[in-house]
Formats: C-alpha cells, sequence, structure tokens
C-alpha cells in the first residue's frame, strides 16, 4: 500500500506545478516540475522497466539525474560565487564517482550505494549553504514565506532520513530491503507533500513591510 | 516493528539505520527550528532598532518644530514690543502736525518722528540679520564666524577667535546656514552654561572629511551626556543641532580634552556629501 500512495504521491506537485503556473513560473521551479515528472514516470514503469533492464542501472541512472535537477535548482538558488564553485567542484566529484560506479559493472548490486548516499550528502550541503544565505539576507523576513524554502525542506528531510538506508543498501537482503524500504516510502511521500506546499503557496518575499510583521510576532 | 524483523546477523546494521535515520532527521529538524528561530529573533531586534529610531526622530522633530514656534515667538514679541509701539510714537508724532500749526512744534515734532522711524528701521535690520546674516550670505562662513567671535570678544565677557585652514571653496549657501546655525547654537550654549573664559574655532579638512572643533575653557558635556540629553525631553538646542547635522548627514562628537582641562566638540562631515547634494541641485 505505502509504494502505491508514494508512487502516486508524486503526482500531487505535477497537478499543482500546472495549476498555479503562473505562481510557479520563477525561481527555477520548473526544475522541481520536471524532476517530479521524471520521478513520476521512473515509479510507474519501475516494472516494466526491470523486466528488461537491471535494477541497478536504472537506480544509477535515475540517481544521476535527481542529483543534476537538484544540483541545478540549488546552484540557480545560491548567491555567492563561492558556494556555486562548491556546487560545481562537488558535481564533478559526483558525476566522477557515479560514471565510475555504473563502469564498474557490479551487476550483482541492487542499489548504486555510493553514489546515492554521496548525492544526498552533497545536497544536504548545498542546502545548507542556501539556508546560510537566506538567513545572513536582511531583506528576508521570514524564510519560510519562501517557496524555495519548501523545496530545500523536502531535500533535506527526504535525503537526510535516507542517507543510512542509503549506505547499507547493498548490505540486505531481499526481504530486508522489502522492509527497510518503507522508510524510503514514507520520507519520499513528505518530500512530494512540502513540494506540494511549495508549489501551492505564494511567495510574500516583496509583499512584507515591516508594520505587517507585528501581526506575526 | 522494524528491529523486531531484523534477525540477529544483520541486527547491528539495523540499529545503525535506525538510530543513524532517526539522527540524521532530528539535526535536520533541529537546522530548521533553529534557523526560523534565529530569524525571528534578529528581526524582533532588528523592530526594536528601528521603533527606537522611529522614537529618537520624533523627538528631533519635536524639537524642531519647538524651536521654530519659539523663533518666530521672538520675531512677533520684537515686532509687537519695539517695532509697534516705535511706530505708534512716529504717528503720534505725525499726528501732532496735523493738529499744532505752530512751525516749530511742527519742524520738532517731524524730526522726532524721523529718529523713531530710523531706530525702526535699525531695530527691523537687526531682526533680519539674525534670521539670515548679512556677512554669511555674502562672504560665506568664514567670515560669518570670524564677525560673530569678534562682537563676542568684544563684549568683553569672553575671548573668541577663530581659524579656518583650509576653506578656499565655499560650502553650499543652505549647508554654510546649517553649520553657522550650529555653531551659533554650540556658542550660545557655552556663552550661557559653560563659564567659559575663551572659545576656540578651527577648521580643517582631512581627506574627504570637513572638519570644525571648538575648544573652550569651561563646563562640558561629553558624548555620553549628549546621547543621554538627545533621548530626553530636555536638552532642546542639542536636538536642534542633532537634527540640523543628520540634512548634511554629518556628525558631532562632544568630548574632553586628552590634557583633562578643555572640552572640544568637533563637527564632522563628509565633502562627497556636499558634492552629492551640490550635483542634485
Amino acid at each position: 500500500m505505502l509504494p502505491v500512495i508514494s508512487r502516486f504521491s508524486a503526482i500531487l506537485p505535477i497537478i499543482l506545478y500546472l495549476v498555479f503556473l503562473k505562481r510557479n513560473n520563477k525561481g527555477g521551479l520548473w526544475v522541481i516540475f520536471i524532476y517530479s515528472i521524471i520521478s513520476f514516470v521512473t515509479d510507474s514503469a519501475y516494472t516494466r522497466l526491470t523486466a528488461k533492464i537491471p535494477y541497478f542501472y536504472i537506480y544509477s541512472v535515475f540517481s544521476i539525474i535527481e542529483y543534476t535537477l537538484f544540483a541545478l535548482f540549488l546552484y540557480r538558488s545560491l548567491q555567492q560565487k563561492n558556494f556555486k564553485r562548491v556546487v560545481l567542484l562537488g558535481s564533478l566529484l559526483f558525476y566522477i564517482i557515479a560514471v565510475s560506479n555504473i563502469f564498474q559493472n557490479r551487476k550483482t548490486d541492487s542499489f548504486d550505494s555510493p553514489s546515492a548516499s554521496l548525492e544526498a550528502i552533497l545536497i544536504i550541503v548545498y542546502s545548507i549553504f542556501y539556508l546560510f544565505e537566506q538567513v545572513k539576507d536582511p531583506s528576508i523576513f521570514y524564510i519560510y514565506y519562501l517557496k524555495k524554502f519548501w523545496i530545500i525542506l523536502a531535500f533535506l528531510v527526504y535525503l537526510s532520513s535516507t542517507l543510512f538506508l542509503f549506505l547499507y543498501a547493498t548490505t540486505f537482503e531481499k526481504p530486508e530491503e522489502t522492509t527497510y524500504w518503507i522508510i524510503n516510502n514514507i520520507f519520499d511521500i513528505i518530500k512530494n507533500l512540502l513540494i506540494l506546499v511549495s508549489f501551492t503557496m505564494r511567495d510574500r518575499k516583496q509583499q512584507y513591510s515591516p508594520e505587517n510583521l507585528y501581526n506575526d510576532m | 516493528m522494524i528491529l523486531l524483523e531484523v534477525t540477529s546477523p544483520a541486527s547491528s546494521v539495523s540499529l545503525v539505520l535506525f538510530f543513524g535515520t532517526i539522527g540524521m532527521l532530528a539535526l535536520t529538524i533541529g537546522l530548521i527550528v533553529f534557523i526560523i528561530f534565529h530569524q525571528r529573533k534578529v528581526i524582533r531586534y532588528q523592530l526594536r532598532l528601528q521603533r527606537m529610531e522611529q522614537d529618537q526622530q520624533k523627538l528631533l522633530l519635536n524639537a524642531s518644530i519647538r524651536l521654530q514656534e519659539e523663533e518666530r515667538q521672538r520675531i512677533a514679541a520684537d515686532l509687537h514690543d519695539d517695532a509697534g509701539p516705535l511706530l505708534a510714537t512716529a504717528r503720534l508724532y505725525l499726528n501732532e502736525n496735523l493738529v499744532n500749526l505752530d512751525k516749530t512744534t511742527q519742524l520738532q515734532s517731524i524730526y522726532n518722528a524721523k529718529q523713531i522711524i530710523d531706530d525702526t528701521i535699525q531695530l527691523i535690520r537687526n531682526i533680519s540679520h539674525s534670521l539670515m546674516p548679512p556677512t554669511l550670505k555674502n562672504f560665506g562662513l568664514e567670515s560669518a564666524v570670524n564677525d560673530l567671535f569678534q562682537k563676542i570678544s568684544g563684549s568683553g565677557s569672553m575671548n573668541a577667535s577663530s581659524r579656518f585652514h583650509d576653506y578656499r571653496e565655499r560650502l553650499q549657501a543652505e549647508n554654510e546656514l546649517i553649520i553657522f546655525r550650529v555653531i551659533q547654537e554650540l556658542v550660545n550654549n557655552i556663552l550661557k552654561h559653560s563659564n567659559a573664559s575663551f572659545i576656540h574655532l578651527t577648521q580643517n579638512t582631512s581627506g574627504n572629511k570637513f572638519f570644525i572643533r571648538l575648544h573652550h575653557d569651561g563646563r562640558g558635556i561629553t558624548q555620553n551626556d549628549f546621547n543621554k540629553l538627545n533621548k530626553s525631553n530636555v536638552g532642546l538646542g542639542l536636538k536642534n543641532i542633532q537634527s540640523r547635522l543628520k540634512v548634511l548627514h554629518g556628525k558631532i562628537f562632544f568630548e574632553k580634552d586628552m590634557s583633562q582641562t578643555y572640552y572640544k566638540v568637533t563637527i564632522e562631515l563628509a565633502k562627497e556629501e556636499e558634492d552629492k547634494l551640490q550635483e542634485q541641485e
């Protein structure tokens, strides 16, 4: 039941992005929209795909696409050049490890543990950079009024919760994998819900005058 | 539940997985909560600062309005109490001419009326000069300050001197007036409260800063006193100085000299500000 909910939870952000297209049509949210589509399509076609291609390659390619989209979104959102440079260097490192991992041809592995774990660590680091920048920006009154904040929160919650799962994924036997994969399903749903919040809300960065702030205190 | 299902060889993995996931999640939530609370704290602090600044602005505005009203009252009093009776007396003399046809008496009363009208002209000139000193308008800040200090010295109550080291180009007329008013206010305060035996004013520039320094040997105030008086309801003159300098984005510092013998007041203005104001005009 949970895998089914997890799979279909990805469709909600897609629908709401299109419903509120006008308010979502800025700030690089289209990257997350594309990610949601790819995530939904991959999950839906998973059974058919695994009949032809080994699990390992599907996971590896998906990890690379997922990392690329998340990193692109964060790269566009970051302001400081040093942070952007770190993203570029981190991406280079990630692609080297992810590609070499594919070419090592470990068909016995069902999951691309090294690249998925590295992806989680790098995206968490970039997300912290983003939050640090936002906290330092005096023009932002409340961080949770930003659409991007909810996207970053989705990344952080999902990737930090699944980091250990991805690290140990290759050591699991099939029944263990099914049991532990519940963690991935739960946090996948939470991630999609957080993306949903972002696509639904208005970006209120410009609307807040100091007078209005007293209402929130 | 997950832990219970796990067989014993894999239990260490499941423990690491369980605590690792919980730990990471807790760290993430902790980070987010910290950021949100930190931001709220910073915003509260900024708002407090903003409120304080607004209160200060209000005090300055009130002070300048009160000063303006006092100035108007003074001019009104000068006109009503001095010019009014003088003109009324002149009118009486002239009226007498209509009643009294004796030539000698008529000439005498015309002469008296003329004297009174001359006095009135002088009085009005004085009022006008107090509003806008002609020396300042025609010859600039240096001459106006020298003139003011000569008058003070001439009164014999205090020795006042001034020296402008680097004043080849005049500032904008409005800015000269503002600086002159600030100097006037400071000198008035020194005359009224300090019991000083001398005042010495120096002007110089350093880089793109324009400095005016006033020294005196009487009782003075320090920066702390100035800040306290600025926040209180008293010290109208000081608030007036502050609001005038705000127009020029200038600063004022009150301190005791290194020798602890003299009090020093420094007015600091950015020359760039002056240039910018000139460009805007």
